[in-house]
């Protein structure tokens, strides 16, 4: 009959765009592994032990980068807001572990055995703990300030705003931070117990190596922190009120969820997750200065958007593949060591072509176009 | 009653009182109180301590703006004075608590500067009027004689009187608009806008050769990064891609003018205009070398890879590799400057010329872009991608096209500014400038051309302007940003889009339909 | 929100009034007009000369980062040469000021400073800048107007390389520190095979092209040549790659920061056993407070200067009392800061003249020439000839060891 409904003719989509990718992934791919099969095999420079330690570096840094990079992708997860001021929310943090260790080292007494000691020494453990517990709180405190302050009146705005506000926190609190404390690069005063530098002396393929006992507390610390932030927001009520407001946030209103308070709970959450990071940076680095924020958030974002965004297993899994890639990367591939980020960015490229949501894929929050 | 009333002004009063004790700790109390000296015709000296007049006017008008702002704007005489008394209380307290501490530092004679830099004896020392122990009290009676004052100048204000007074005002002012919009003679009308863009060209043209070349300097740079703003806003505002290393566009122009340019490294001498052309198509390149991998890509993934192709740029141009090539972290220098019918065409004054005159030209494509019909697409797919591609438009090509669009106007900027400083390096090209440039396209307002003028002006003239304020030039941008996005997120001179309404009638009626316009953006 | 709206009209309103205060940014250019009172030596000048009205100070200039990740040498700049300016006898009455402004060590910088300077015309002189880029960009804006430069630190060979008046310059050229650095290195200590870093900056590079070059010519093998990204915090990859090269020492080119950094993480890296050898720029308290007992053994340069004047201890007791930290600590180029602002200060005083109408004019073509005639200007970082060029030190380095966590000379 004449006005019988047809379906519609089917639009072929030209398959060659992803002809194209594949054979351009193929070519990249294989490529790579033959400069992989030069480098190591072919032209041999260095004995396994280099590689050992490169490895162990890479393993290193990494952690530092995923302990950053956890905190950035909850609120990049649950409020899909590129939060740039994270790293000097690290920042807040690490200056206030900083204060802490100076004053436990400033207070001296002699010891039962007769020499005289710092607090910071003869409990370095009450001291460690001490510094964490104070810098998870300052920089808790200064996530749920900024919040309040730069983010949540632009709650309903198009993303474009809050990341300006974002640039701006950050400026000035970058700022605010070299008025109140001079540019001076100033250093952690490690308790001996964990000194920079010190570690367990292990001797593999015929060579010494160190451990360092920061590079492992970081690590562990990463792990530790990354399974709790999980198992909160996968098994907690709280964890679960955060998935239905990174979901849709009226609907969750409606549902008779605080919005408000879930979205300050976060941002508090990030905040004590981006201050341990800010101490345990101290700890290990060493440096302490009002720009120190500045590279690692951005290394936080990328870690975050190699993971997948909102993904914390994701955003420790990109955070450990950025530092393997600057670690090893650039001489596993005969390159200049100067140019590892920009080695670490064509990687991120070519993955997101090929994995448009990060390695594990996105998690906290629906595909919004 | 009561309750409602103290406890939002205890808040207010604890909250300026931090701000406060933070000026202090970042010297912001003495720079204050060096700028209202220099406002009352003091002859100051950079570094020297103002009189502690200044510091004592500094912290009335402190008090009196928390007393204003505490009254609330419907409450009574009585209840404002009295919210305005808790948090002045409030505020000397809190002031008071932290003088003591201060005034133990000057007795005991301790030095906190390994750790607060600011807290110099004779900074402390001026904050509290000099006047050791009873400084705490003296603070406490001046904030809350000041608030109260705040309020009382809020209750006179808001009063019958001063509004009928207002009234009054604003009726006259608009029975002149009306009286002289009727006089107008008819042919103002017809010829106004012709004439106005007389008056503007004649102004341009003077101007420069007179106010000197640090103002040329300022309004170039102005002008520069209005053409930066424009592109941007092409790839941002038009085509909907977040982009955050727009530096690196910018870069592939100021580069390849400075290489083909100078003597160092290469000695080619191409000539300014040849290389301007030049760098404008290594710019599109660089777009296309961009473009084709992203395609896929949305939001933020977006935003991360294209600062890593930022960062990029900056590091290759900076690398021990591409040394030889790009002069690496050394930079360019002696890049020589543009000709005009052989004469060396770059004084100040020219370069001024220069970008005016292609800043009114980028504005122009801008313009004609937007109201085309690739414009309009551009709009399309920033609403609805899958509609957009329904109505038969590309989406490949046409984010492409935005992509080269825009990086072409940073490739036109970043060569004239490569010539204009005769000089770039990789410093030029950092993160930062990708930032400014996205700053000053949303606090001006996307999409809006005399928001982007106004923009680049606030973010990049008045700091040149404001440079008394050296060290807290930084800060006070950052505070801004957050400041402008909170109370005016739409921009500083928003866009008007185009809207069709109904009137009365219930007939559809257009006002200022695309294609149409011209100035009432 | 609406008083806060209000209250930013306020305050822009006020700093835009404040900024047109007495100290204009745009005083009017002197009147070309034949006055008595002008000395002669004015029309005589190929600049002209700078009026200081009565009540007017004499400026000096300087730029530098002051924001940003480098504000902490702008800082430093600008405090070592506030006390310089403090330090100063008033020039027939005329006292001296200090305008330090930010230009954030980029080219942009560099010419808005020197743009706002030379519309000034009580300016005369500009310790500055400190990065090499910004002096580039400056250099021709001064040039123009006459205003002679001064700079503690760009050391960018390029610079004196462009037949440029006005500029000149106390640290060393790269060409002198880094032979003098390779001589020793080759001939004093006696080593054959080193690695050379640098931290990819301008400065760090320019020294560790010499080093490598004048090594290898000296029959030297060095084993690798790789920059760093300055500012990290851990570089222990690329010196666990140069470890396996063994060499004996490593040349570093940078900055104090990055240097306590490596000595420490050297240790960690199978690099025990190298030496660390590094430049005027890893001199301070600061690598000596970061890298403590690891930097036991490394070698730094400084100017050629006994290493504690009376007038040296002087400033640095100032220089402490007045801003809470030592001098050194936030820049290697504390004393060099000081030195140019107040060579700047005493060759003002040398060429300048009281009109008779009670007004001070500082011919500036005489300035530019003065300038550039230091001849054994002794400072407290050093003993300064300026060069035909604008290069002030010609002299080699002094070479120091830490021992004991101090610094020793060691030739």
């Amino acid at each position: 009959m004449e006005n019988e409904i047809r379906p519609p003719r089917r639009y072929k989509r030209s398959k060659l765009p992803k002809l194209v990718r594949w054979i351009f992934g193929l070519i990249v791919l294989s490529s790579f592994f033959w400069r992989l099969y030069t480098v190591i095999i072919v032209q041999n420079e260095y004995t396994p032990d280099i590689w050992v330690r490169l490895l162990i570096s890479g393993l290193v840094i990494g952690g530092v980068y995923s302990l950053i990079a956890i905190g950035y992708t909850l609120v990049y997860g649950i409020l899909r807001m590129i939060n740039f001021a994270h790293g000097e929310v690290m920042m807040i943090g690490t200056f206030a572990g900083y204060f802490v260790f100076e004053a436990t080292n400033a207070i001296r007494f002699t010891s039962s055995t007769g020499e005289i000691t710092s607090l910071s020494n003869a409990q370095p453990f009450l001291s460690i703990l001490l510094a964490f517990i104070v810098g998870m709180t300052v920089a808790a405190t200064s996530g749920f300030l900024l919040e309040k302050i730069a983010y949540r009146p632009l709650r309903k705005a198009p993303r474009l705003i809050p990341l300006i506000s974002a640039i701006g926190a950050s400026i000035f609190l970058q700022n605010l931070a070299q008025l109140l404390f001079s540019p001076l690069v100033r250093d952690y005063k490690n308790p001996d117990l964990i000194a920079r530098g010190q570690g367990w002396a292990i001797t593999v393929a015929g060579a010494r190596l160190t451990i360092p006992y920061t590079g492992v507390l970081t690590f562990s610390l990463s792990i530790i922190l990354m399974f709790a932030l999980y198992t909160m927001v996968r098994k907690s009520k709280l964890g679960k009120s955060m998935r239905a407001v990174a979901a849709d946030k009226s609907t969750a209103a409606l549902m008779g969820i605080d919005v408000n308070g879930v979205i300050s709970q976060t941002f508090i959450i990030s905040g004590m997750l981006a201050g341990a990071a800010g101490v345990m940076w101290g700890l290990h680095n060493g440096l302490v200065y009002y720009y120190v924020g500045f590279l690692p958030g951005i290394k936080a974002f990328t870690s975050a958007v190699l993971g997948g965004i909102g993904n914390i297993p994701g955003a420790m899994l990109g955070g450990m593949l950025l530092g393997m890639i600057e670690s090893i990367g650039p001489t596993a591939l005969g390159i200049s060591y100067q140019l590892k980020d920009v080695l670490a960015f064509v990687i991120l490229i070519i993955i997101l072509i090929f994995r448009p949501s990060g390695i594990l894929g996105e998690v906290l929050s629906e595909e919004k176009v | 009653m009561n309750k409602k009333l103290v406890s939002p002004s205890l808040k207010r009063g604890l909250t300026f009182g931090i701000v406060m004790i933070i000026f202090v700790l970042i010297d912001l109390d003495v720079m204050v109180a060096t700028m209202l000296s220099k406002l009352f015709g003091a002859n100051v000296i950079r570094g020297s301590i103002p009189d502690v007049g200044f510091m004592v006017l500094f912290l009335i008008l402190f008090g009196m703006f928390v007393g204003w702002s505490t009254s609330s704007d419907d409450a009574k005489p009585t209840t404002k004075l009295f919210q305005a008394l808790v948090a002045g209380l409030t505020l000397g307290v809190v002031l008071g608590l932290f003088d003591l501490i201060l005034n133990q530092l000057i007795v005991t004679g301790t030095d906190v500067r390994k750790y607060l830099a600011a807290l110099a004896p004779e900074s402390i020392r001026l904050f509290l009027f000099d006047q050791g122990a009873i400084s705490p009290l003296l603070h406490l009676g001046l904030f809350t004689v000041a608030s109260l004052l705040g309020s009382l100048m809020k209750i006179l204000l808001k009063s019958e009187s001063a509004s009928r007074f207002f009234k009054g005002v604003k009726s006259g002012y608009q029975g002149l608009q009306a009286k002289a919009q009727a006089n107008t003679p008819n042919w103002v009308k017809k010829y106004g806008k012709f004439l106005l863009f007389l008056l503007i060209g004649l102004l341009a043209f003077f101007p420069p050769r007179i106010w000197g070349s640090y103002n040329n300097y300022v309004v170039g740079l102005v002008g520069l990064y209005v053409i930066l703003g424009i592109g941007l806003n092409i790839i941002v505002g038009l085509s909907g891609q977040l982009m955050l290393g727009f530096a690196a566009f910018f870069a592939m122009g100021a580069y390849s003018v400075a290489l083909l340019n100078a003597p160092l490294p290469h000695g080619i001498m191409l000539g300014f205009w040849p290389s301007l052309l030049i760098g404008i198509l290594m710019a599109v390149v660089a777009a296309v070398l961009l473009g084709l991998p992203v395609m896929g890509m949305r939001g933020d993934y977006l935003a991360i890879v294209t600062l890593g192709f930022g960062e990029i740029i900056r590091i290759l141009l900076k690398s021990d590799l591409l040394t030889s090539f790009t002069g690496g972290p050394r930079g360019i220098q002696d890049i020589r400057g543009p000709t005009l019918f052989g004469q060396s065409f770059s004084s100040d004054i020219d370069y001024t010329y220069i970008i005016l005159v292609v800043m009114v030209l980028s504005i122009f494509i801008y313009k004609r872009l937007e109201r085309s019909r690739t414009g309009r697409a551009w709009l399309a797919v920033k609403e609805d991608t899958k509609v957009a591609q329904a109505t038969g438009v590309n989406i490949m090509t046409n984010k492409l096209l935005a992509l080269c669009l825009g990086a072409a106007f940073a490739g036109l900027a970043g060569g004239i500014f490569a010539a204009r400083n005769q000089f770039t390096g990789p410093n030029d090209h950092q993160l930062m400038v990708s930032m400014n440039i996205l700053s000053i396209l949303i606090v001006g307002g996307v999409n809006s051309i005399p928001g982007i003028i106004l923009g680049a002006f606030t973010l990049k003239g008045l700091p040149e302007i404001l440079r008394e304020i050296e060290n807290y030039r930084l800060l006070v941008f950052g505070g801004l940003l957050v400041v402008m996005m909170i109370s005016r997120p739409e921009g500083l001179w928003p866009a008007t889009r185009p809207n069709i309404e109904k009137d009365e009638g219930n007939k559809l009626k257009e006002n200022g339909a695309p294609g149409e316009g011209g100035l009432n953006d | 929100m609406k008083n806060f709206k209000g209250l930013i009209v306020v305050i822009v309103a006020v700093l835009l009034l404040s900024a047109c205060g007495p100290a204009a940014v745009d005083t009017p250019a002197p009147a070309e007009v034949v006055d008595a009172n002008i000395p002669t030596v004015c029309s005589a000048d190929r600049y002209g000369c700078a009026k200081i009205e009565p009540g007017q100070t004499i400026k000096i200039g300087m730029g530098s980062p002051m924001t940003g990740g480098d504000a902490s040498f702008g800082i430093d700049a600008e405090q070592a040469g506030k006390i310089a300016v403090a330090d100063a006898e008033p020039l027939h009455g005329f006292s001296f000021e200090l305008v330090a402004e930010d230009d954030q060590g980029a080219a942009e910088g560099g010419a808005a400073v020197a743009n706002k300077f030379v519309a000034d015309q009580t300016l005369v002189g500009v310790a500055g800048h400190l990065f090499s880029g910004a002096t580039a960009a400056a250099m021709p804006i001064y040039e123009a107007k006459g205003i002679p430069m001064l700079s503690p630190s760009a050391t960018n060979p390029t610079l004196t390389q462009k037949g440029s008046a006005v500029f000149n310059r106390v640290p060393f050229t790269d060409a002198a520190q880094g032979k003098a650095a390779a001589t020793f290195i080759y001939e004093e200590l006696g080593f054959r095979k080193i690695a050379v870093m640098h931290d990819g900056e301008d400065y760090g590079k320019g020294l560790a092209e010499i080093v490598k070059v004048e090594f290898e010519a000296l029959g030297g093998e060095v084993v690798e040549f790789v920059g760093i990204t300055s500012k990290e915090a851990d570089y222990t990859p690329v010196l666990t790659t140069i470890a396996a090269k063994s060499p004996e020492l490593i040349y570093f080119g940078g900055y104090t920061q990055d240097a306590g950094v490596l000595a420490n993480q050297m240790k960690t890296t199978g690099l025990e056993n190298a030496v660390f050898f590094g430049c005027d720029g890893t001199f301070g308290t600061d690598f000596l407070n970061r890298a403590g007992a690891n930097g036991e053994g490394s070698y730094h340069a400084t100017p050629r200067t006994p290493p504690q004047t009376p007038e040296k201890t002087a400033f640095d007791e100032a220089y402490k009392a007045a801003y809470g930290v030592g001098p050194g600590e936030l820049s290697p180029f504390t004393w060099n800061s000081y030195d140019c602002t107040t060579a700047l200060i005493e060759k003002v005083g040398d060429v300048a003249v009281l009109g008779a109408d009670g007004a001070l004019y500082i011919p500036r073509g005489a300035l530019v020439d003065a300038v550039r005639g230091l001849n054994n200007w002794t400072g407290i970082s050093g003993t300064y000839t300026c060069a035909p060029v604008g290069d002030c030190n010609i002299q080699g380095p002094q070479f120091h060891i830490v021992k004991n966590g101090a610094f020793v000379p060691v030739n």
